[in-house]
Parts: structure tokens; C-alpha cells; sequence
């Protein structure tokens, strides 16, 4: 169950990294279309993770004498995880929904008070929340995994952004 | 203060694309004389954007500054959409419009978006609002020729029914009944600010509504920390940092307003967020015929501030 809110958690984030990522890059009015495909993008790439992360997880577990353990290990670790994400993620759930709300400045007040915010925290939240984990871990093979799963996730955004930055390029370029 | 924040200074932007005004020709532009300019402040930050940009025999590649003016326009756009710019501007043109067909002016009404950029505030209300079905004519005008041809293209794209022109937005071909603008008052200072003002004082100007970033003690942190998380060009993060910290304050905006335009009643619209002290981000420097006055008013309440 913890593993499974793990990856949901991880495939949400994957689409608000694609959402992020394609902003302020294609500048027509409609662009719904445009931002569903950069959201999907963004749960795929994130699902590369995972399966780069299940795929992991398998291994340890194969390669580990002690199964049981490693797996109460892990379980307990990953619970610990949660108590720093899930408040993140109920906060900027909380925010875009508060964007439903037709009020202009209050729009426009979660994006300048809270989103930019949070998004600037995003890789520190991600770090304390693995570190927070992994820190009472007593298998180095769950310390191992969960800064593997660390790097996994915030090389996300990262890579995202390099995607669609050269389509961006090419789309100028073909302007100019 | 930090010599990027300093407000004595030109934006990059202003410096790296130059036009001529009468002429409209582009003008070629020297990288080391716009690098002094930036020296001459000492903005380190200013001179290694400047510095990345190529050159061709010591001026800058046209084709090189373009893309990036397109990159950072495109990229603007988004904090248009970010603080829903397009509902903002509608509700004073609404009551602005509104008030016009109150007092009997039933014929076409042309809105001119004075250095539209790429055209998003028109784009939008293209888009989104039945304006040109109402007699509303949309346009933007810009003197730089491949903001406004991106503009164009975008709004041919999504069969949007407004124009974009090349050229001077006060000239007798271009003139409008009521002029708006988004971030650009802050880029005359001085002499020029009236003289800008002076220009809309003609028979046809009916009204204006001017958007621009709101000064206050926290408005360049509030940007640079904006700017940092959600621009990803250097240009952008600076010349955004910097038009906060430029931002005429509203009595010298209302000033240069009253002394410029004198067929039209002005002041600040738009200022603090729900009759509380917090200020807005953009407040907007309005003007309009006094006989609007009282239907304007009723229309947008205690949104408008004292008109003289």
C-alpha cells in the first residue's frame, strides 16, 4: 500500500514536472491540448522511473539474504517518506484547487504565495523526505535504493525541461 | 541595492533591438557600446547576458537577438497567464466600453495595445470575449517588427479576429479611441513619459488604461524571487527584476498624466487587493473623457481610485 502511494505520489509529480516544464513555451490561447500532452509526458517519464525503480527494488530484493527483513525495512522507510510528501502534495492539491475558485487575484495570489513557492521547494522537500526515510533504515540496501529512487525523481524535472527546451528551440527556429 | 536593481539603468532589451522611430528601419547595434552602457553601472549580471550574444563584425546578430526576444516573449506570456492578466484587463474595458455606448458613441471602437509585443492581451481578448462582435476593434502595435509578426502569426493560427501592425500606435492611421498597454510605461522616464502622455492627447482618445508593475518596498524581492522560479532565461530574469525596480511610482504617473493629457480626468486604478492594504502586483495608470466618469465608476466601484 505505502509503495503504492509512493508511485501514485511519483506519477503526480511527473505530471505537474511536464505541466512546469512546457510552460511559457508555446504562446497560443488555446493550448489545453498542448498542456495535456505535456502532462502525460510528464506521467511517462515518471513511469520510466518507477519501472527503473521497481526494477531496482527486485534486484535488491534477489540479491538480499534476508528478504523478510529487507522488506519490513523498506515498508517502514517508505512510510516515513510519506509523512513528509503527502502534506507537500495535499498543499499543491489544495492550491490548484483553490484555482477553481473565480476570483482573479486569488488565481493569481496561490500562483505568487504558494505554487512558486512550493515549486522552489520541490527538490528540498524531496531530499529531506528521502533523507527522513532512509535515516533509521538498518539495511544499507534500503539506503541505497531510496537515493537511487532520489536521484531518479529529481533528474525528472531536469530532463523535461531539456525536451522541451530543444522543441521550443527548433519551433524558433523554424520563426527566425 | 544591488547594481542589476539599479533604476538610473536601461533594460537589456530596450538596447539590443533598436528601430528607427519615424523610419521603422532596424538599426544596427553595437555590442561593445551597449556593454559600456551596463559597465558604466557596473552590472556584472547585465554584461554576461550581453556577452552571450553573437556577434557579427561587433554587432549583434539580428537574427541571434530575435530568437531571443521571441524566446523571452513567449516566456512573458506565461506570467501574463499566471496573474490571469486578459480577466483584468476586460473588467475596466468592459466598464470602459460600456460607458462609451451609455453617452452615445455607437460606432466602431478601436482598442490599441501600445507595444503589444507579441499580442497576448489582444490575442486573449480575441479569444475569450464577444468585443468584435460589439463594434471593438482589436490591435496591437509595436515598433518591433518580429514581435509584431509573431503576433500575427499566433493570432492567424487560432483565426483570432484582431490585428497587429508595425509602426507608431499614435499615428493618424493607427490612433484608437481607448489605448491600453501591459509593462510599458516603466521604459519612459522623464522628459519622455510626458511626452508619451502628451500623445494620447488627441480629439479621438476617448480613454486609457495603462498596466505596469506597482512600486513598493518588497516588489524587487517579490520579483527576483518570481523570476528565479519561473523564467529560464537569464534576459527575462533580469530585465523582469529590473522593470519592477523601475516602476514609476502612481504620483509620478499621475503627474506626468495630468500635465500631458488635459481633455481627460486620470488616476490609479486597481491598486490594493480587496480594499485591503496589500498592494496588487500591476496597478494601472487610467485615464478617460469626464463625461465617462460617473458610468465608469458606477461600473468598477472602489477599484478606481480619485480621478482629477
Amino acid at each position: 500500500m505505502t509503495l503504492l502511494v509512493l508511485y501514485l505520489l511519483a506519477s503526480l509529480d511527473g505530471a505537474l514536472c511536464g505541466f512546469r516544464s512546457s510552460m511559457g513555451r508555446y504562446p497560443y490561447i488555446h493550448k489545453i491540448r498542448f498542456y495535456a500532452m505535456a502532462m502525460l509526458r510528464g506521467v511517462l517519464a515518471a513511469q520510466i522511473a518507477s519501472c527503473l525503480s521497481l526494477f531496482a527494488l527486485f534486484a535488491t530484493v534477489r540479491a538480499s539474504s534476508d528478504k523478510a527483513l529487507l522488506r519490513q525495512d523498506l515498508e517502514a522507510s517508505a512510510a516515513r517518506m510519506l509523512l513528509i510528501f503527502l502534506p507537500y502534495a495535499a498543499l499543491v492539491l489544495l492550491n490548484l484547487a483553490l484555482r477553481l475558485v473565480p476570483s482573479t487575484d486569488l488565481r493569481s495570489g496561490t500562483s505568487v504565495v504558494f505554487l512558486g513557492p512550493l515549486t522552489f521547494l520541490r527538490p528540498f522537500v524531496m531530499i529531506a523526505g528521502v533523507l527522513f526515510g532512509i535515516w533509521h533504515a538498518q539495511l544499507r540496501a534500503t539506503i541505497l535504493l531510496g537515493l537511487f529512487v532520489l536521484v531518479l525523481m529529481l533528474s525528472l524535472e531536469f530532463a523535461l525541461n531539456i525536451y522541451n527546451a530543444r522543441i521550443q528551440e527548433r519551433r524558433i527556429r523554424l520563426l527566425v | 541595492m544591488f547594481p542589476s536593481w539599479n533604476p538610473s539603468q536601461p533594460e537589456i532589451s530596450d538596447l539590443i533591438v533598436q528601430y528607427d522611430a519615424k523610419s521603422l528601419a532596424r538599426l544596427s547595434v553595437s555590442k561593445a557600446e551597449i556593454l559600456r552602457v551596463f559597465e558604466g553601472f557596473s552590472n556584472k549580471k547585465a554584461v554576461r547576458v550581453i556577452e552571450k550574444i553573437p556577434t557579427l563584425d561587433g554587432l549583434f546578430d539580428a537574427n541571434a537577438v530575435d530568437r531571443l526576444m521571441l524566446t523571452v516573449h513567449w516566456e512573458m506570456q506565461r506570467l501574463a497567464e499566471e496573474f490571469y492578466h486578459g480577466n483584468r484587463v476586460l473588467r475596466i474595458l468592459r466598464a470602459t466600453i460600456d460607458s462609451l455606448r451609455v453617452k452615445g458613441f455607437s460606432g466602431p471602437i478601436r482598442i490599441v495595445d501600445v507595444g503589444c509585443g507579441i499580442g497576448y492581451t489582444i490575442r486573449w481578448l480575441a479569444a475569450y470575449t464577444n468585443l468584435p462582435a460589439e463594434k471593438i476593434e482589436l490591435t496591437g502595435v509595436d515598433l518591433n517588427a518580429t514581435l509584431v509578426n509573431e503576433a500575427d502569426r499566433l493570432a492567424r493560427a487560432e483565426s483570432l479576429p484582431c490585428s497587429f501592425f508595425h509602426g507608431d500606435a499614435f499615428s493618424s492611421d493607427l490612433a484608437g479611441q481607448i489605448y491600453i498597454s501591459t509593462g510599458v510605461i516603466h521604459h519612459f522616464r522623464g522628459d519622455d513619459l510626458a511626452a508619451f502622455f502628451r500623445r494620447h492627447d488627441s480629439e479621438g482618445t476617448q480613454a486609457f488604461i495603462h498596466f505596469d508593475f506597482q512600486p513598493w518596498a518588497l516588489a524587487p524581492f517579490g520579483s527576483w524571487f518570481f523570476h528565479v522560479i519561473r523564467m529560464r532565461t537569464a534576459l527575462a530574469r533580469h530585465d523582469g527584476v529590473l522593470s519592477a525596480a523601475r516602476a514609476h511610482t502612481a504620483q509620478t504617473l499621475v503627474s506626468a498624466a495630468r500635465a500631458g493629457v488635459l481633455n481627460l480626468v486620470t488616476g490609479i486604478y486597481g491598486a490594493k487587493i480587496w480594499n485591503t492594504p496589500a498592494p496588487r502586483v500591476f496597478h494601472a495608470l487610467v485615464g478617460f473623457r469626464p463625461n465617462l466618469v460617473k458610468y465608469v465608476k458606477a461600473g468598477l466601484g472602489g477599484l478606481l481610485g480619485e480621478l482629477q
